[in-house]
């Protein structure tokens, strides 16, 4: 049994058919091959799985792929256009902030998302917000540096 | 600090130049093998034991062969007659179990399959009947003589070194075990003034990378196995799956992509041969990719019990050290005979001690198989000895910064295995680490009240050995237009090791590391590594780099000599030119010398090393060569406790590291973060769980890493740089430099904080807080 939706991802619109059963991160990874949303833990703490799902982070290993229906998706690779880096990747490269590149995808997404609800966000609510992000090679002094500086740009353009 | 190997000319070393994978890891693009695809590739899926030990009376896999969409299926009946274990030291490991398991988790068959679900229904119609075997899973337990023995048999491996250092034991649970002594430790002990006797542990820990272990293995027609694999030692698996299939190395393909972390969990075969064997069967590619439970169940880091006793003068002066650690393997070994070695021969610390006697022993249990976790067995030993040497400060009254420095190794100094010390950095660690957290002599001893929030500081060092010998193959080509590949087996799993290896081929041939592209390992192409592990390739793949760009760069000398009408020691090679030192309007570009060379800018040049580091460890002394260089850093901690809850809040961390040379600084510090984070977590609050064998905590549900919240707010590397001379431009690895000292800096902050009350069992967690505390209250009453 296959079930139909329709949803815009990366700004683009999709129609599909899929299992009932199937995630939104097999969807996105195994039927739309956009591979660069990861799965790290498969029950929905890890954050590598994050996207964003009506401007939200979710994390797409726990949501089904049927609940996207009419819903707007962005992933990892949406965010670029062209050769220009979206401002948090582009604070992520100023800042080296990554390492084995694994969590990075669902980092940059979740700190889009914290960006996009607080645009100035102090450090202990850039802790918190990212403390469902889990980067096991330790990058988070890095990761605070890189949404720091994007905070700063945003109050300075208050 | 020592005469300089460094040259003077540097321009790409040393810069803090942006990662090669930056772009394609923060786009999403950077492929893990797990994304890999082909045409006509198939799932695995694997039906695992659910009991500790126990025989296997039947696996009937009929009715699962049945299922439509079902490729294949391996079991035991398959490996009749071929080679059906593995393993790099020993081969302890089947493909699939044959007349037993050994773990919760241990695989009994294999479903390949068209699609995920199928193959996880597959798995439901496989029957299987056990006869459970009287099962052990604590150390202790499974050392004395009437403990179930798990492994009958000791199988070397083609693999099995030489000069491994360690003994295997017959019969029992202890695999294998190793000695090294120095002086007459009894002499020593009658020589002290005090004496200090302690048991230390250690918890089964999980090496947590994100990405799950995948592989994907397919036979060409020719019979040629190829597998894309997140390994971290490609031209060792390459030679065990030779050696399991039977074939000659260079019918095996290993190619390894961008890997999610490692941290020592990817290190020999772990997915290769059952995803190979189930590929053969299948006739088509296969995918294998972990779930988190089951990362959980295929590598964890040793637990460890370590008994220490040490005996000082009244003046602080170390007299004598007796270890003896045993180390839990889990299951199956894989190198955790290494690990026992490696704690082994660092076991007495980073201390001149006249008279030592260091023994550990590898045990298996009927729990999941271990294997390298960053530290390989040093952090274990170091959280004993180190928190011991507070207690010894204590007792004493002498101040426990003091009582190192006046203890710790030197320059040129023997150490127990034998080895000169050489590029000793280790005071300058402790003193700059002690700095940071704004160390004060004597009043940081002062007695706290056991009431209320309590604040205390502690320091900790650390000596660990890398794998030595060992080999690292590069070559280098350059092309005409002065732009240069280097191909290596050195795998990119987050430690930066593609942009460091550029800054040096950029470096040697006076090009800016732009020009330089570095390949992934594909065992077809590019040459022998040892293993991306023990911090071991800035050190001897960035030499045979620098050895290999160096033969071109002396090829491009000769021809320039000639074209220049200069002599070779008066040229030199920068900014793509190759130009007379102090008369740098006389120069050359690259393409002009192929140009001479070739009469046309085309063609290339090449430059190839074979690099080896020399030594091993004889097994019946204990001692030899053990290491091409040493780790040396400091941990400086300052904790806040709540001893009311037992809650610990570390205030401020900073850890110091030997770098011999930073090739890029940022990196060092960022993988000296890294160990940092991951070791605060072993300190504090992660540990596998496990109930008669079942593990309770296998998911990240249970067993969280340490997340943002959990980073300290103060928190700070620092690099010290005394130059190796064997080291490129005198670096040496700084990747596990953390892993060791900051838990006994964690814990000796808590002693201080709460009157030297220990903690001797990781992770410190608030139970054990709060029980010590209880207990001393009791105590005093």
């Amino acid at each position: 049994m296959k079930i139909e939706l329709r949803t815009v991802i990366n700004g683009r619109e999709v129609e599909a058919s899929v299992k009932p059963n199937q995630t939104l991160l097999e969807w996105l990874r195994d039927d739309l091959r956009l591979r660069g949303s990861r799965e790290g833990c498969g029950v929905g703490v890890c954050g590598s799985c994050t996207v964003l799902v009506d401007g939200r982070p979710v994390s797409s290993c726990l949501m089904l792929a049927t609940n996207a229906d009419g819903k707007e998706i962005q992933t990892i690779e949406g965010l670029a256009k062209g050769d220009e880096l979206d401002a948090v990747q582009q604070a992520f490269l100023d800042q080296q902030a990554f390492q084995c590149g694994y969590c990075t995808s669902g980092m940059i997404m979740a700190a889009k998302a914290l960006l996009i609800s607080n645009p100035t966000p102090t450090e202990d609510e850039v802790r918190d917000y990212l403390s469902g992000n889990i980067c096991r090679c330790g990058t988070y002094q890095e990761v605070m540096a890189a949404i720091r500086t994007l905070a700063e740009k945003n109050l300075a353009n208050r | 600090m020592s005469a300089s190997p460094v040259e003077n000319c540097m321009t790409a070393l040393g810069e803090n130049y942006s990662r090669v994978d930056g772009p394609a890891k923060l786009r999403g693009w950077a492929q893990f093998t797990a994304d890999i695809e082909m045409a006509g590739m198939v799932y695995a899926k694997v039906l695992r034991s659910t009991y500790p030990h126990a025989r296997l009376l039947r696996v009937d896999a009929s009715k699962a062969v049945e299922l439509p969409g079902v490729v294949a299926v391996l079991t035991r009946d398959d490996l009749k007659g071929i080679n059906s274990h593995f393993g790099p030291v020993v081969k302890d490991q089947p493909v699939v179990a044959l007349d037993r398991v050994r773990y919760v988790g241990d695989i009994i068959a294999a479903v390949a399959a068209e699609e995920k679900d199928c193959a996880e229904e597959a798995l439901e119609l496989i029957e299987v009947e056990y006869e459970p075997l009287p099962a052990v899973f604590d150390l202790r337990a499974a050392m004395k003589a009437d403990a179930p023995v798990i492994h009958a048999d000791r199988v070397k491996a083609q693999s099995f070194p030489a000069k491994s250092g360690f003994r295997l034991e017959t019969g029992g649970n202890v695999l294998s075990m190793y000695h090294v002594d120095d002086g007459d430790v009894d002499a020593g002990f009658r020589e002290s003034d005090e004496i200090f006797e302690d048991t230390y542990s250690s918890q089964k820990i999980q090496h947590a990378h994100i990405e799950p272990h995948a592989a994907l293995a397919y036979w060409e027609p020719s019979g040629k196995l190829v597998i894309y694999s997140s390994t971290q030692n490609p031209s060792l698996v390459r030679a065990q799956l030779a050696e399991l299939f039977n074939l000659s190395q260079s019918k095996v393909r290993l190619i390894v992509p961008y890997v999610g972390g490692g941290y020592g969990a990817k290190t020999h075969p772990r997915l290769e041969p059952l995803t190979a064997s189930l590929a053969r069967k299948a006739h088509r590619p296969v995918q294998w990719v972990l779930s988190r439970e089951e990362v959980f169940l295929t590598a964890h880091c040793q637990a460890a019990i370590v008994r220490i006793k040490t005996g000082v003068k009244r003046d602080g002066r170390i007299v004598a050290r007796q270890v003896e650690a045993a180390y839990d393997i889990g299951a199956y070994a894989l190198t955790s005979t290494n690990t026992g070695r490696n704690g082994g021969e660092v076991s007495g610390g980073p201390y001149r001690i006249a008279h030592q006697d260091l023994t550990t022993y590898c045990v298996y249990t009927n729990t999941p198989p271990t294997g390298p976790y960053r530290g390989f067995g040093v952090p274990q030993v170091c959280w004993a000895y180190e928190s011991q040497m507070d207690d010894i400060a204590r007792r004493l009254g002498i101040d426990p910064l003091e009582l190192r420095l006046k203890n710790l190794v030197e320059e040129g100094d023997r150490f127990v295995t034998g080895d000169e010390l050489v590029s000793v950095g280790i005071s300058d660690c402790l003193k700059r680490a002690a700095e940071a957290v704004g160390w004060q002599s004597k009043q940081e001893q002062q007695d706290r009240e056991l009431r209320g929030k309590m604040r205390g500081k502690g320091l900790a060092v650390m000596i660990k050995t890398t794998m030595t010998p060992s080999n690292s193959s590069a070559l280098v080509r350059l092309n005409a237009d002065g732009s240069a590949v280097l191909l290596t087996s050195s795998v990119e799993l987050g430690q930066g090791t593609q942009t460091s290896l550029a800054q040096i081929v950029a470096e040697e041939l006076g090009i800016v590391p732009e020009r330089v592209s570095v390949t992934f390992p594909d065992t077809d192409v590019t040459p022998f590594d040892q293993s991306t592990s023990s911090s071991r390739t800035i050190f001897t793949m960035g030499s045979a780099a620098r050895q290999a760009a160096g033969q071109i760069k002396q090829q491009l000398m000769e021809i320039g000599a000639n074209v220049l009408e200069a002599n070779i020691e008066d040229l030199e090679l920068r900014e793509g030119n190759l130009q007379v030192k102090g008369a740098p309007e006389k120069r050359r570009t690259i393409s002009q010398l192929f140009q001479a060379h070739y009469g046309a800018a085309v063609g290339s040049m090449a430059g190839s090393y074979d690099n080896q580091t020399r030594g091993g460890i004889d097994p019946k002394t204990g001692k030899g060569k053990a290491s091409a260089f040493f780790f040396l850093s400091a941990c400086a901690a300052e904790v806040e406790v709540d001893s009311e809850t037992g809650k610990v809040k570390i205030e401020r961390i900073v850890s110091a590291v030997d770098a011999g040379k930073a090739v890029n600084p940022r990196q060092c510090h960022m993988q000296n973060e890294g160990s940092m984070i991951m070791s605060l977590g072993s300190a504090l609050f992660e540990e596998m769980v496990f109930d008669n064998g079942q593990p309770i905590n296998a998911t990240f549900l249970e067993y969280m890493p340490p997340s943002m919240e959990d980073h300290p707010k103060r928190f700070g590397s620092v690099l010290v740089e005394t130059p190796h001379p064997e080291g490129p431009y005198g670096a040496k690895g700084v990747g596990e430099a953390a892993l060791g000292p900051v838990e006994p800096a964690i814990g000796n902050a808590i002693a201080n904080a709460l009157s030297g009350l220990r903690i001797k069992d990781l992770p410190i967690r608030p139970d054990r807080i709060l029980k010590a505390v209880q207990s001393t209250k009791e105590e005093s009453q």
